[in-house]
């Protein structure tokens, strides 16, 4: 069995403790109109032309992005990072896209990370049927769990899927007592204004348990703008300002009210 | 801690003051020279006396402000020259003095003093001249195509660091000593029992001579202060006065006293001649600690008082840029930095964690003077504290690429495997760029740096020098005669013996006329065993002694391996023909070509074993040929691998090569990737790095570009911190980061009077970014977009 990953980022220092590698899962059943990965979105390889320079002359090259990886490939991976994941307390990270769209994959990678020692975190959506992640919850311990925003209607328009599953699922993790990292994107215009803040707020008081470690605000960048070009997918996010720093220091501020550790970025 | 106005004052001057070359010394030693009192005198004790002249007759310099006093020259920058060594001619002044990268003034006068006294009477004399006539052909061409350098053509062999004794001892102590080393001399036995008496007789003049300096500026003091008007200075000269009096004849008791004690000693050493790296107060926290921590239980140190001592200290080492040098040696370190390197952290004598609160309190000094000089590192014990690791982060973040970081137990076990003992080796540590040393014990001198991708080159080219238009090597062979890999890589192995059989024997040489005529009465007192053997430092008197020769472009020739053998032997994608046609042509016309040795071809850095086992192999080949070989004084040759700026100069010596590089372009430093292609971030650089055997080395060099945002929080810090930690479990010897970024740079190559400050890591010492040449400048923008993208 293989999995598709688009990328495998070694010194991951913001996908959970310590230092970790992560692998990035082709494929997305979510197209949120900020995605910083849009090469995660289709859950087949593509072919993308690259630009490489040598003095003034420009070749293109064509890349695979997508790269289908045995579950002893990951393992070989981890071992050449060994060092630093056991000298950081770090460990290994399956984000995306949306790695439980490969389901089958991932039950088999954690498994094999799980047995060989290493410290296992999920990047989630929670778009995924419930029993899927109640395979994985014996051998992840740490999940990265997306909220966009409590609004149904909202979270359709913006993300193309309605969020009553992403909740349920939500409460299930917590409820599973595995550590979990909720990860809050800050954007302007989508989910920042008063009323959906102190709504999810409430909302975290409300569901809040001891394993709820940490609330994540990751602040919307650009720096995924170009890809779009790349990959040919049309870019809906023009015009939109990243949130300024002070802003996020006020919302760190905010959501550090629920009395959960608040931390801006991942 | 805040700098003081005094502190600021003084840095300001020092940062503002124009490096000038002054004749002062040349003259004097001249005048010396020329004088009834030096005929007839043995080598020893006519420097000896040379070095008393000196320092009878050189101007003091007691600047506003000051607490601790004593130039090499005149004033702050104005600088030394040692005709003895390296004789300036008019042309050279020239270049100096127009020069656009570390240029000294040099005034009208001091061409006329030139002219009339300098060059008439050391011309063909100095050491240089005779170093260069004792040459070997072979080694002048080696030498002319750029295939080594050689360190002690222009400046004398140093390379050294005062150890704890010195620090608890003063020169009426080392008098006891020596007058019972000549006690002890067994005129029936030992055959050299006369040359030893004569050391002997040097040292002590040379004791006497320190002393007497140090009375002068006693005198000078005592005078100032009667006739200065502000109370509080008036105090602040006597007790200068009083300090000047006490040290270095006699052992310092309080931190104000150490500080002026290792002042004048490091003066003594500059003075005498201009060897490598200045002088190093090594292990800076370990030596202060014992006095701060009495002064404070007796409540004779304020701290503001303790960080005016140090910022007054620090300042100056920042006034004496290294001694100018030109042609080669100013291509192969390009800078004033002179490689003073302190050294915080590590551990005790016992073994135990060293780190302290004066560790502490230098990495406040070094965040807060943010100078060129001295440079500084943190030694890292795995017994040393994360707290202490954060806070030389902390500084590192700033970008002006101090303090290093340097593995303690690699530094250990590598002293260990020379033999040396335990104790001796926990109180060494790194000095100069990275090279590893028993403090107060060894003389460890580097004898030039080796340009491995140019034996390459030559292996590929039947041992001819296209540039120089020279056979150089062996005639091993041209590239299209090497049917497979293994026999390339087996005439490559013979170039290299060949070429370092030819250094060596240089070596050997070069190192027997410092003996014979340049010996170190001074410099020997510092150092054990010289006392006890009666012999002197640059003649195998210290207690351990190490040549190295410096391997460059590791990065570099590991590329160019990895793609010739993937290219042409392992793919078979090109002919030996097609690659030479086209590095013929620097790849103009060729791009293609150089597009796939460039982008599609595996690369040192990627922790990818394909390409790493050629950084092995020419390791290997390399360690092969130096280590264990005899030098002259008794000691070992070793191998170590850093480049100062000498990676630029081997880089313009060699033509287009089978990694895709252009013609001329620099080479990769130390054993960092070449620039740019490595892709996969820190932990496969280290990895990368990591194969070679470092414990075999006296010093690797990594340099590692971050970005800010590395350093952005806690957690970063915390990774970081496991970074180093990693790297040096896998017994990586040294890091250094340079975080920066590229605009930043591009900005300050643009508007160099807006960016006087800016200092980057350059490989192994920081530099101002502007005194850079603007090929070191590229390659240090280049570098850092890489690590932007």
């Amino acid at each position: 069995m293989k999995g598709l990953i688009f990328s495998v980022k070694r010194y991951s220092i913001h996908d959970g403790p310590g230092i970790r590698v992560t692998f990035f899962m082709k494929g997305c059943p979510l197209s949120c109109w900020w995605c910083h990965n849009p090469e995660g979105l289709n859950p087949q390889p593509e072919i993308v032309e690259m630009t490489e320079k040598v003095g003034d002359k420009e070749f293109i090259k064509k890349e695979e992005a997508g790269s289908y990886y045995a579950v002893n490939e990951i393992i070989d991976i981890l071992e050449k990072e060994r060092i630093f994941i056991s000298q950081s307390n770090g460990g290994v990270t399956f984000s995306g896209g949306e790695p439980m769209l490969q389901q089958e994959f991932l039950l088999e990678a954690l498994k094999a990370c799980k047995a060989n020692g290493y410290h296992t975190a999920v990047d989630t959506s929670g778009y995924s049927q419930i029993e899927n992640y109640k395979t994985i919850i014996p051998y992840t311990d740490l999940f990265l769990f997306d909220l966009k925003h409590l609004d149904d209607a909202k979270h359709y328009q913006f993300t193309s899927v309605s969020n009553t599953l992403i909740l349920r699922n939500f409460k299930l993790i917590l409820d599973s007592g595995k550590d979990t990292h909720v990860r809050i994107p800050i954007v302007p215009g989508f989910n920042d204004d008063r009323e959906h803040l102190n709504e999810l707020k409430s909302f975290l008081l409300k569901v809040k348990t001891e394993n709820l470690k940490k609330i994540c605000l990751l602040p919307y960048h650009k720096i995924g703008a170009s890809k779009y070009k790349r990959f040919k997918i049309p870019y809906r996010m023009d015009g939109v300002k990243p949130p300024s720093r002070e802003r996020m220091n006020e919302l760190k501020n905010f959501f550090s009210e629920t009395g959960i550790k608040v931390k801006i970025g991942g | 801690m805040i700098l003081s106005p005094r502190v600021r004052k003084l840095r300001e001057q020092s940062l503002n003051a124009v490096e000038k070359l002054s004749p002062e010394r040349a003259l004097l030693m001249t005048q010396f020279y020329r004088s009834d009192e030096a005929r007839d005198l043995s080598a020893p004790v006519k420097r000896a006396k040379a070095f008393e002249y000196l320092l009878k007759k050189k101007k003091l310099y007691i600047g506003e402000g000051e607490l601790i006093v004593g130039e090499r020259g005149p004033a702050p920058k104005e600088t030394s020259t040692y005709p003895e060594i390296s004789l300036h001619s008019l042309k050279d002044l020239e270049i100096l003095n127009s020069r656009e990268k570390v240029s000294f003034k040099v005034d009208d006068e001091v061409k006329k003093i030139y002219e009339k006294e300098i060059i008439p009477f050391w011309k063909g004399k100095s050491n240089r001249d005779r170093i260069m006539s004792l040459m070997t052909p072979e080694w002048h061409n080696a030498y002319n195509a750029g295939v080594f350098t050689e360190f002690q053509e222009q400046r004398a062999p140093g390379h050294t660091v005062l150890g704890y004794k010195m620090f608890k001892t003063g020169f009426l102590k080392l008098k006891e000593e020596i007058s019972q080393s000549i006690s002890k001399l067994d005129y029936y036995t030992d055959t050299q029992a006369y040359e030893k008496y004569e050391e002997l007789s040097a040292m002590n003049i040379a004791c006497d001579a320190i002393i007497m300096y140090a009375n002068r500026y006693a005198d000078e003091l005592e005078q100032l202060a009667k006739g200065e008007r502000d109370k509080l200075r008036k105090g602040e000269l006597k007790k200068m006065a009083a300090v000047c009096r006490k040290v270095p004849a006699n052992a310092p008791e309080n931190v104000h006293e150490m500080l002026q004690h290792y002042w004048f000693i490091h003066q003594g050493v500059i003075i005498e001649l201009n060897p490598w790296d200045s002088f190093n107060p090594g292990r800076f926290d370990q030596h202060l600690y014992p006095v701060y921590k009495k002064e404070k239980e007796m409540g004779t140190l304020t701290d503001e008082e303790l960080f005016d001592l140090l910022g007054c200290f620090w300042v100056k080492f920042n006034n004496h840029p290294a001694p100018p040098k030109i042609g080669v040696t100013a291509s192969e370190s390009s800078t004033y930095t002179d490689f003073c390197l302190i050294n915080l952290g590590g551990v005790k004598p016992d073994g135990t964690d060293a780190v302290n609160e004066i560790s502490y309190i230098l990495l406040d000094v070094i965040r807060e003077m943010r100078i060129l000089q001295p440079s500084s590192m943190v030694q890292i014990s795995r017994k040393n504290p994360d707290r202490y690791i954060h806070k030389a982060l902390e500084i590192i973040r700033t970008g002006f690429g101090q303090p290093s970081c340097f593995n303690t137990e690699a530094i250990i076990q590598e002293m260990l495997r020379q033999g040396k003992n335990i104790i001796d080796a926990r109180n060494g540590g790194a000095s100069g760029c990275v090279e590893t040393g028993a403090f107060g014990t060894e003389a460890y001198w580097l004898t030039g740096y080796f340009n491995l991708p140019k034996v390459l080159e030559l292996t590929l080219n039947n041992g001819f020098d296209k540039r120089t238009n020279t056979q150089v090597g062996l005639k091993t062979g041209h590239a299209k005669d090497y049917e497979s890999f293994d026999d390339l890589m087996n005439a490559f192995k013979a170039q290299v013996n060949f070429l370092i059989d030819i250094k060596i024997r240089g070596n050997n040489v070069i190192e027997k006329t410092f003996a014979t005529w340049l010996p170190v009465p001074f410099l020997s007192l510092l150092v054990e065993d010289c006392i006890k053997n009666g012999k002197d430092y640059n003649n195998g008197g210290a207690r351990y002694n190490t040549s190295y020769i410096q391997g460059v472009g590791l990065g570099s020739i590991t590329d160019m391996l990895t793609s010739i053998r993937y290219n042409i032997y392992d793919k078979r994608r090109f002919k030996w023909n097609n690659l030479i046609e086209a590095a013929d042509a620097d790849f103009n016309g060729f791009e293609h070509i150089q597009h796939d040795l460039i982008y599609d071809t595996p690369k040192y850095g990627n922790d990818d074993d394909y390409a790493d086992q050629h950084a092995v192999a020419v390791f290997e080949i390399f360690y092969d040929a130096v280590n264990g070989r005899p030098d002259s004084r008794g000691g070992i040759h070793r191998i170590n691998m850093l480049p100062t700026t000498s990676h630029v100069y081997f880089g313009s010596v060699i033509g287009a090569t089978p990694d895709g590089r252009k013609a001329k372009k620099p080479l990769s430093e130390g054993i960092s990737p070449s620039q740019g292609v490595d892709k996969q971030g820190p932990t496969s650089v280290i990895k990368s790095a990591s194969k070679i055997d470092h414990l075999r080395t006296g010093g690797t060099l990594l340099n590692q570009k971050f970005a800010p945002q590395f350093f952005e929080d806690e957690e970063s810090y915390n990774c970081l911190t496991a970074l180093i930690r990693s790297y040096f479990a896998l017994d990586g010897h040294h890091i250094q980061f340079n975080v920066v970024n590229a605009k930043t740079l591009r900005e300050a190559q643009k508007y160099p009077e807006l960016h006087r400050d800016l200092i980057v890591r350059v490989a192994g010492y920081s530099d101002y970014f502007n005194d850079l040449g603007e090929d070191l400048q590229n390659e240090i923008i280049l570098r850092t977009e890489h690590e932007e993208a």
